[in-house]
């Protein structure tokens, strides 16, 4: 069985420069280096990392929303196939259509001047997916009320919302153009505990409904395990480890993901996860340590480590791992 | 014996769109060498409370009249809000309590070196000498495990990592040797690897200086890995409080099991989330009696929406406001 990946990326690299020069290059900060990822239709597809690991701008690149220094993402539904490192203008627009984002934080995301029904419209809007009035009233009805937004919120401005209805006027603006694949960003992050999981709820329920794609960019590793079906780590502007959500938490390979996991504080008191604490903080990307990125870190390195950079091997189906010790 | 006690706090905020109850009936002990956590959602008055023992709230705000702050501070003992000069607060401020703050790059002041501010807090709260409240500080910052805190004692707060400016700030919360530390989310910002470094720190602080911690957090698995005993807290009130143990293995109040239902938890990837319905509601629509019971799967009609359920102590120190307790402990 292949079935096509919605969105193949290869060998993906992101660089922004630091400041001017007048002479010369000026040093430039690796955010993602030489990342490869199939993202299949219908997957759940999770991100983590720490700040700094470079898990948004791998999300902004996909969706072309910073520049790509080098490598390739092909996005590819059955109808049409885009080479997004290399996009017409025109096919960036029809692009847009198709590959959407939603935001972290639902108080700097919706503008305070516009009521909910203008807000979840503009899209359309601007795109020019609807004819009249009519049709776009229709559709922003439509989309919020799989919402669970009411013709009463439509009228409001968003200073009447809570965080997480905010949240959810957010998403039905994402949604309402019908993309089929969607880059959330941390979007539960802003969220309180009781709420975030009816947000969560909600994402995997609209999943089902309207057959969407999502990468679901986070820093909290539980989230993702219940949310997505496969997980990608990062670390430092790299993929340090992918697998099918279980194999990754039954079964994590690399020390990194291994650390991770153990450092989320446990809810049992006896239980304090002693073993596997990380020395040190994440190094810069401006100056990124030679060979395995995580080496300053890690409690296995060895001069191999140091200097040579270790392959991104499969270990069994789907779960890829780059370490140099990991069999 | 306990250092701090808080007795029938209220706090309430006056604003233009009406008098806003921020924190109502809010009474707990801490004792030497103890951590209690406070947790609760946005909203649910925990940093007001922490503020409220420094009198750190703003101008409009309106202690209640019954409510009372006393902290021992060695022989003798301070009714906080008696004191009504921000010159009588020096003993409180920084002296008896310190506090570290969330987000550690607001908190220090950008244009002062690190050095300079913990050596002018030294200076105003002890009877160092300059030379001594330098040397204390380096002290204290490798203590907390900075690398070169001689360097870093001349550097601004820019010049540090996340990590290791919360480290910094709690350098300064403990130089002056606090009776009470309060930390308000002192993890929040913090990476999940540089958060265990930094609980694991301040664990070994208590052990070594031996004050009490009101540790406040959003986080109930951070909250089990530091505390000894919890309040829960949501609108302002506490609705349960126990040893860690006893709140987060046998919770008692709806809104304590709606939180760790609501939790996604590692080892049960399987377990369906269960959000709390609805939304908190806004202060200014503050429900009438039990504040939970606009979301509670349990309320009981015209008895939880009528009046207020009282403190129930149903196990050893374990303590929850709500009918659906009473009535067991009633019958048993």
């Amino acid at each position: 069985m292949t079935q096509t990946p919605l969105v193949h990326i290869e060998n993906l690299s992101v660089e922004f420069p630091l400041g001017r020069k007048l002479l010369g290059k000026p040093p430039m900060l690796m955010a993602v280096n030489d990342v490869s990822m199939d993202i299949m239709p219908g997957q759940f597809y999770g991100l983590v990392g720490e700040s700094g690991s470079g898990k948004t701008t791998l999300g902004l690149a996909i969706l072309r929303a910073v520049p790509i220094s080098s490598g390739k993402i092909l996005f590819d539904d059955s109808e049409v196939s885009y080479d997004i490192s290399n996009i017409s203008q025109i096919d960036l627009k029809n692009y847009r259509k198709l590959a959407q984002l939603i935001f972290q934080d639902p108080y700097a995301a919706l503008s305070p001047r516009m009521t909910v029904r203008d807000i979840i419209a503009e899209p359309l809007e601007v795109m020019g997916l609807t004819q009249n009035r009519e049709e776009t009233d229709e559709k922003v009805r439509e989309i919020a009320a799989k919402c669970r937004l009411n013709l009463e919120h439509l009228r409001r401005f968003p200073h009447a919302f809570s965080g997480g209805q905010r949240q959810r006027i957010s998403i039905a603006r994402t949604l309402v153009c019908n993309p089929n694949f969607v880059v959330a960003d941390e979007s539960v992050a802003a969220l309180d505990v009781s709420i975030q999981a009816d947000i969560l709820n909600l994402l995997q329920s609209l999943q089902d409904e309207l057959g969407l794609t999502f990468m679901f960019i986070s820093h909290d590793l539980s989230v993702v395990a219940h949310i997505c079906d496969h997980v990608a780590v990062m670390y430092l502007g790299t993929l340090v480890e992918s697998a099918p959500t279980r194999k990754l938490f039954d079964n994590p390979s690399h020390p990194y993901t291994k650390a991770l996991l153990s450092a989320i504080p446990s809810l049992d008191p006896d239980d304090s996860g002693k073993a596997q604490k990380l020395e040190g903080e994440i190094p810069s990307p401006v100056n990124p340590p030679s060979g395995c990125r995580f080496h300053t870190r890690c409690p296995l390195a060895e001069d191999r480590c140091r200097n040579e950079v270790p392959l991104w091997r499969e270990l069994s189906e789907g779960h890829s791992v780059a370490c140099h010790f990991t069999q | 014996m306990s250092i701090l006690s808080v007795q029938n706090l209220d706090v309430l905020f006056n604003t233009d769109d009406g008098i806003i109850t921020a924190v109502e009936n809010v009474s707990f002990e801490i004792k030497e060498g103890e951590v209690l956590g406070l947790v609760g959602e946005s909203g649910s008055g925990k940093s007001v409370t922490a503020k409220s023992l420094m009198q750190l709230n703003p101008s409009n705000t309106i202690y209640g009249e019954k409510s009372s702050i006393l902290l021992k501070n060695d022989a003798e003992e301070l009714d906080v809000l008696s004191m009504k000069s921000a010159k009588d607060l020096v003993v409180v401020r920084g002296g008896s309590i310190s506090m570290i703050f969330q987000e550690p790059m607001a908190s220090f002041a950008p244009a002062i070196t690190i050095g300079n501010q913990m050596v002018e807090q030294l200076l105003i709260h002890t009877s160092l000498s300059k030379r001594e409240s330098s040397e204390l500080s380096v002290e204290m910052l490798e203590r907390v495990g900075i690398n070169e805190p001689g360097k870093r004692f001349f550097q601004y707060a820019f010049e540090l990592s996340g990590g290791m400016r919360q480290r910094a700030m709690i350098a300064m919360a403990l130089s002056t040797k606090p009776k009470v530390l309060i930390a308000d989310e002192p993890t929040t910002a913090l990476d999940v690897t540089i958060q265990a470094q930094v609980l694991d720190l301040m664990k070994d602080l208590v052990s070594e200086f031996g004050m009490a911690i009101l540790f406040i957090t959003h986080d109930l698995g951070v909250i089990a890995q530091v505390a000894d005993r919890v309040s829960v807290m949501y609108l302002g009130r506490i609705v349960e409080s126990g040893p860690v143990r006893e709140v987060l293995n046998t919770p008692a109040h709806p809104y304590t099991k709606g939180l760790l239902n609501a939790l996604p938890k590692l080892d049960a990837l399987d377990d369906p989330l269960t959000p709390i319905p609805g939304d908190i509601p806004s202060p200014l629509e503050r429900p009438s009696g039990c504040v939970f019971h606009t979301r509670c799967p349990e309320a009981i009609a015209d008895r939880c929406d009528a009046s207020i359920p009282s403190q129930t102590e149903f196990a050893h120190r374990h303590t929850a406001s709500c009918f659906a307790i009473e009535n067991v402990s009633e019958a048993t």
